[in-house]
Formats: C-alpha cells, sequence, structure tokens
C-alpha cells in the first residue's frame, strides 16, 4: 500500500517530465519553423504549399518541389526516409537535368537540425497523415545520430 | 461444391497433358519461381505449374470456392521462399508456402474480396500489394496476415500491376500499373503516379525484366511495347499474332507471353526469336 505522499510524488514527477518532454518537442518544432523558413521555403513555400504543378515533370524534365501539408505525400515517408532524403538529396531518375531533384543538405544542417525541421512538417498534417506516419516511423525511426 | 469438385475432375485428367489441350480459354496471369525453376499461369478458373518451360502443365488445386470468384493474379515472393499468391474477386488473397497444396486467406485489414489486381515485392519476401476496386492500393509487410491502405491508386484504375527495383526510389522500388490509360508508374512509398511515356491505349499487362530493371514490356491491342528506360520511351516489338493477355520475365532473362486464345510464348534475351511452348 503507497502512502498518499508517495503517489502524489510520482504524479507531480510524471507531470514535470511530461511537461519537459512537450517543451522540448515545442523547441525543436519551433526551431524547424525557423530552419524550414531560412532552407526549404524557396522551394518548398513559406506554408508547406509546394510549387505549381508539383505532381508533374516540368519543360526541363525535373519534378517541382512537391508540397510538405497535408497536400502533398510528406507525410507517407517514415523518420528515417526524411532524414536521409533531406541530408543527402535525392535524384530522380528520369530527371533531363544533371541537377538532383532535392538537393542534400548534409553539409549545411547539423543532424539535430533536420530532425528539427522534420518535427516542424509533421505540424502541416492531418491527425490520421500524423498517425500514418508515426506507423511508417516504427520501423524506420530517424538514425542514432539524430534523436 | 458439385461444380467445383467437377472441375478438379476435369483438372486431374488433364494432368500431364499439353498446354494446347488444358489451356482452354485465356491466360490471365503468369509468375516464375526461381528457385524451382517453376512456370505458373492461371485461368480465371484455374492455376497451372509447369516445371519445363510451358510445355506441360499440372493443375494446382484451390479451396473449394463458396462464392463465384475470378482469378486475376498470380504471384510468387521474392527470395526463394516459395509463396505461392492467388488472387481475384471473390478471392481476395489466398497464400499457399507448399506449392499449391494447402492454401490460407490472407484477409485481415482488406475491406474485402474484390482484389482486381495483386503483386508481390521484388525483393522483400514478405512484403506483398493488392488493389482492392473501389478502394486502393493495400500492402502487406508480413505476407498477407496484415493490411494497410497505402493510395488510392491512379485514376483510371488498375488491370494489372508490378513491383519492381528499378533504381532511383525514394524507398524500395517502383510499382508499374497497366491500365486503361496506359502505363503509370510510382516509387513504392506512393509519392504521386506519373504516366510511364505516351502509350495512349489500354494495357492489359505489364512486366519488368529483373535483371535489367529499366527494360518494361506492355501489352496492348495494338501489340507489345518495349521500353529500355523504365517507361520514359516505348516501341512495338515484333510478336506473335495473338493479342497478348499476360506477361513474366525470369531472372534469367527469358519472356513468357501468354495469348488470348491461350497460346503461350517466349523469347530469350539472346534468341530474338519468339518459340511457341504450347504447340
Amino acid at each position: 500500500m503507497h502512502s498518499p505522499i508517495t503517489c502524489w510524488s510520482f504524479v507531480l514527477v510524471l507531470a514535470a517530465a511530461t511537461a519537459r518532454g512537450q517543451d522540448r518537442a515545442g523547441d525543436s518544432i519551433e526551431a524547424g519553423r525557423r530552419i524550414y523558413a531560412a532552407q526549404c521555403a524557396a522551394c518548398h513555400g513559406l506554408r508547406g504549399e509546394g510549387q505549381p504543378d508539383w505532381d508533374r515533370a516540368n519543360a526541363a524534365g525535373e519534378l517541382p518541389a512537391p508540397p510538405h501539408d497535408s497536400e502533398g505525400h510528406t507525410w507517407k515517408h517514415s523518420d528515417a526516409m526524411l532524414y536521409h532524403l533531406v541530408r543527402d538529396g535525392w535524384r530522380d531518375p528520369y530527371n533531363k537535368t544533371q541537377r538532383l531533384t532535392m538537393p542534400a543538405f548534409g553539409q549545411t544542417l547539423a543532424p539535430g537540425e533536420i530532425h528539427d525541421v522534420i518535427e516542424y512538417l509533421k505540424t502541416m498534417w492531418t491527425p490520421d497523415q500524423t498517425r500514418f506516419q508515426q506507423e511508417e516511423s516504427r520501423q524506420a525511426p530517424f538514425p542514432p545520430e539524430a534523436r | 461444391m458439385a461444380l467445383v469438385a467437377g472441375l478438379l475432375g476435369l483438372q486431374a485428367v488433364v494432368v500431364g497433358a499439353r498446354a494446347a489441350q488444358s489451356n482452354r480459354g485465356g491466360t490471365v496471369a503468369l509468375a516464375f519461381d526461381q528457385a524451382s525453376q517453376t512456370l505458373f499461369k492461371a485461368r480465371a478458373d484455374a492455376v497451372y505449374r509447369s516445371g519445363d518451360g510451358g510445355r506441360h502443365w499440372a493443375p494446382v488445386e484451390l479451396p473449394p470456392a463458396s462464392a463465384p470468384r475470378t482469378i486475376t493474379a498470380i504471384a510468387v515472393s521474392a527470395g526463394g521462399n516459395g509463396a505461392l499468391y492467388v488472387a481475384g474477386p471473390g478471392i481476395g488473397v489466398l497464400r499457399s508456402d507448399d506449392g499449391g497444396r494447402n492454401w490460407s486467406a490472407r484477409k485481415e485489414g482488406l475491406p474485402g474480396t474484390d482484389v482486381a489486381a495483386f503483386a508481390t515485392h521484388a525483393d522483400r519476401p514478405e512484403t506483398i500489394y493488392a488493389y482492392v476496386n473501389g478502394n486502393g492500393i493495400y500492402r502487406s509487410e508480413d505476407g498477407g496476415q496484415h493490411w494497410r491502405l497505402m493510395d488510392a491508386g491512379p485514376r483510371g484504375g488498375i488491370t494489372r500491376f508490378v513491383h519492381s527495383n528499378m533504381p532511383g526510389s525514394m524507398q524500395s522500388g517502383w510499382l508499374f500499373v497497366a491500365g486503361p490509360q496506359g502505363v503509370r508508374r510510382a516509387m513504392d512509398c506512393f509519392c504521386g503516379w506519373r504516366d510511364a511515356g505516351e502509350l495512349g491505349r489500354a494495357v492489359d499487362a505489364v512486366a519488368y525484366d529483373p535483371g535489367q530493371p529499366h527494360n518494361v514490356y506492355a501489352a496492348t491491342d495494338a501489340g507489345l511495347f518495349f521500353s529500355t528506360d523504365g517507361g520514359e520511351k516505348w516501341s512495338l516489338l515484333n510478336t506473335p499474332g495473338t493479342p497478348i493477355e499476360a506477361l513474366i520475365v525470369t531472372p534469367g532473362g527469358t519472356l513468357y507471353a501468354a495469348g488470348a486464345d491461350g497460346s503461350l510464348f517466349r523469347r530469350s534475351g539472346a534468341a530474338n526469336r519468339w518459340e511457341r511452348m504450347d504447340a
């Protein structure tokens, strides 16, 4: 039998830990928002709306930057895949130019910054999309250097 | 039940018979098991196996049907574990791990049995895809024990589809879809469907070469088209006269094409000519 004082202490510790976790998550999202505005918004839009006709190749044979909001497909990717896409970039094999389709940011952003910007992207999704992405990430979480 | 028993009885009679005798009606799907070098073919109502490249066929028995059913797909899992799948409307997805002697329904998470198309992952033995009419594409990563809706699928629907390990995907491969408007493709993260070239006509079957994944084949009523760049540009192949309804390319590069009249042809990469297997 636990005393009321012990139980209340446990509740308070748990509440403090939860609050600290929420603070950290909030800090991460806020940091991610600033990074997004500086590094990503020029192509993907200030509100994550992407470029027009993003789902078809343009005249140069490149795919325009897709939206990150609920209209796009970012929410379909696991944390691990999003991290590697931002760090290493990606080239659409049907891209007819010499450029990467998605530039690599591994030399520009630290692992924790990439994590933060991905956490910010998650604020643009619907609850169902968020749940889907959490499921995808269960087997493919952020790599250790970005946790 | 009596009808099923009758069909099974008919199948028993034709064991070992040549394909021309056993294959009345068109072949709707082909599959190849690399480990056992077994070729499978499906008609709408039956499945057969051949250990000699399609010269002789033996029936593969399916569980008795309690309702009308139509086979639209057969596929073998990647990696040599030998899992054989049969799918279609009224069937859902059936899996056999013993070469077709015993079957189990794989339906947890699927909205019904109206499976119009089915594909196995090119490299991952337990990852499979099913397109359910009116719902979309479902993926299972445990051999069909649990399914999850991944995408609504391309506009126009899906007649057949195949998973390809062509490089360049954000995830693990690509899906090439045959449909009323041609071939469409998407990375297997389902990050958007794009037209694969400009075939501009209905495609009945699509296949890719596992050894050269940029090589893709598409069967249409105007003939068999071939692409060497992952479906960007297509050229018409010299083909047998019959309309092609099903295609498969073995890991060794042999292309099998089944005609609407039940005929079967093959064409190896080295010999640029068709060989009729059921004549």
